[in-house]
């Protein structure tokens, strides 16, 4: 199943992540939010901020949610969760209720609009996220590498990101202009240059619509509406493939 | 993964201004293994034996600071009618690092919970992503100031206005955050100098040619660096104006 893209970081890891499948963390994560009746997350600008008992950051770690933070508490572990994250504890999970200022709890509307208020692709950008967790695979920031998302197959620890993943929605309105990847010959081939440097495979998700128009887009029921096609770009080189061994294209150039 | 302690308690109880650095907030922890059986839990940062106290004054949305311990007061916090008030993210910095404790009025404690309601309450004049730049600069040694706050005020510039921070609040967000200084500067409150260098905190999309102009305006010849956070990573930019020679 494993592409040839993808590089365990050690000798044995790709058997630990066999025998630690992330959907098992992501059910003990889960199980291990809703046990604690206390347990909420405070949404603090474009992040959540979240207190979590010793054995909820061990599950957060595994299943790599959020990023811990460094204080000089003893017992107790915080966490910034990004919106998408968030979100998905809080949606699709179903285990962790979000908390604005002063400790007022927040309804799926107030949330929504939040997190759309931040930036207004987030509606695309969480359906893409959800997309790819839902699958099990790891998803974090792509900032690093000028992408959305990096997508691992696993624990990051484990092994290296295979795809850097960029979000378009060509047929929604309102997440064009400024905010749309890949539409220029020079933008496409800088995000190929800087994967293939990195050894990551781009991943486009073109994120459809289907006629939920951004301005009166519903939450949840908006997010059922889209859908999402996976697609690898790579640059294919002929002077390689004569022999006809290789006609999927290279990454790198 | 060995990680040193923040703060070595049996160290002597002089303090630099660099003793928050950068290379014990564990940065590279990110991708520490959780399957390893050598995994050590995320290193805590180490109580302090000085642990200085503050309290909330709603009235003006700082803390006044009534125990100092270390010398961390020599460029935290601002000075108005001899006393020191420190602002919302300065409170959320020490008491990360356990190095003060905030109560209220009443003298009851205030968990860091209540220290990050109030930091996400943009009434206190900050946001977690001001706060992460403000961090991110106060770990590797710079001094950080809000940005148009003055550091010091004598008791009769101070008349009418008391200590108030709102003023500077009621800005419409087209100015700079922070103002910062080097770390090796022999920095005092009464005589701060110009700032090396201003920071705007970046929310949302990029700002437009417009708005970089008025923010250059607002920098009047200093330089300005805009702070983009991004899951907890901090990034910097700048976007200096130039103008190529022409060659021969």
């Amino acid at each position: 199943m494993e592409s040839t893209n993808t590089r365990w970081k050690g000798k044995g890891f790709a058997e630990i992540a066999r025998s630690n499948p992330m959907s098992q963390t992501l059910d003990q994560l889960q199980q291990a939010l809703t046990q604690q009746p206390k347990t909420r997350a405070l949404l603090s600008g474009q992040c959540a901020l979240l207190e979590a008992t010793p054995a909820q950051a061990d599950l957060l770690n595994r299943a790599c949610l959020g990023q811990p933070i460094v204080t000089a508490e003893k017992d107790k572990q915080w966490f910034e969760l990004g919106l998408e994250e968030t979100l998905y504890l809080h949606h699709h999970m179903k285990c962790l209720p979000i908390v604005c200022e002063n400790e007022n709890p927040m309804n799926d509307e107030e949330l929504w609009a939040r997190m759309k208020s931040v930036t207004k692709r987030f509606p695309v950008l969480y359906k893409a996220y959800s997309h790819l967790r839902s699958k099990r695979w790891v998803v974090r920031s792509g900032s690093q590498y000028g992408a959305d998302f990096v997508v691992y197959r696993h624990h990051p620890a484990l092994v290296h990101s295979e795809y850097a993943a960029i979000v378009r929605s060509p047929g929604c309105d309102g997440t064009r202009g400024g905010d749309a990847r890949l539409e220029s010959w020079p933008d496409l081939q800088c995000a190929l240059r800087v994967c293939g440097s990195v050894a990551k495979t781009l991943l486009v998700l073109n994120v459809e619509c289907n006629g939920c128009v951004a301005e009166e887009e519903r939450f949840p029921a908006c997010l059922e509406e889209y859908t999402v096609e996976e697609r690898v770009i790579k640059r294919w080189t002929p002077e390689k493939c004569r022999d006809g061994s290789q006609t999927v294209g290279t990454n790198g150039y | 993964m060995e990680h040193k302690d923040w703060k070595n308690v049996s160290s002597s109880d002089e303090e630099s201004n660099s003793d928050f650095d950068l290379q014990d907030m564990n940065v590279e922890e990110r991708h520490q293994n959780p399957y390893s059986t050598l995994c050590t839990s995320l290193s805590k940062l180490q109580f302090r034996k000085d642990i200085s106290k503050a309290v909330w004054c709603e009235d003006v949305l700082m803390a006044e600071v009534i125990a100092k311990k270390g010398s961390i007061w020599a460029t935290t916090g601002v000075v108005r009618s001899s006393k020191i008030y420190c602002l919302i993210e300065e409170i959320a910095f020490l008491a990360e690092r356990g190095a003060l404790i905030l109560v209220d009025v009443r003298d009851t404690v205030l968990s860091l919970n209540d220290i990050y309601n109030k930091l996400s309450d943009e009434n206190n004049g900050c946001c977690w992503e001001s706060f992460e730049a403000y961090r991110h600069l106060k770990s590797l040694g710079y001094i950080v100031g809000r940005h148009g706050l003055p550091w010091s005020l004598k008791k009769d510039e101070n008349s009418g206005s008391s200590v108030s921070l709102k003023c500077t609040l009621e800005n419409d967000e087209k100015k700079p955050n922070f103002d910062v200084y080097p770390p090796d500067s022999k920095f005092k409150k009464t005589s701060p100098g110009n700032p090396s260098f201003m920071v705007y905190v970046l929310r949302g999309d990029l700002p437009s040619k417009p708005v970089v102009e008025q923010l250059e305006r607002e920098c009047s010849g200093t330089l300005l660096k805009f702070c983009y956070v991004d899951h907890g990573r901090v990034s910097f930019f700048s976007t200096d104006k130039v103008e190529l020679p022409v060659l021969l």
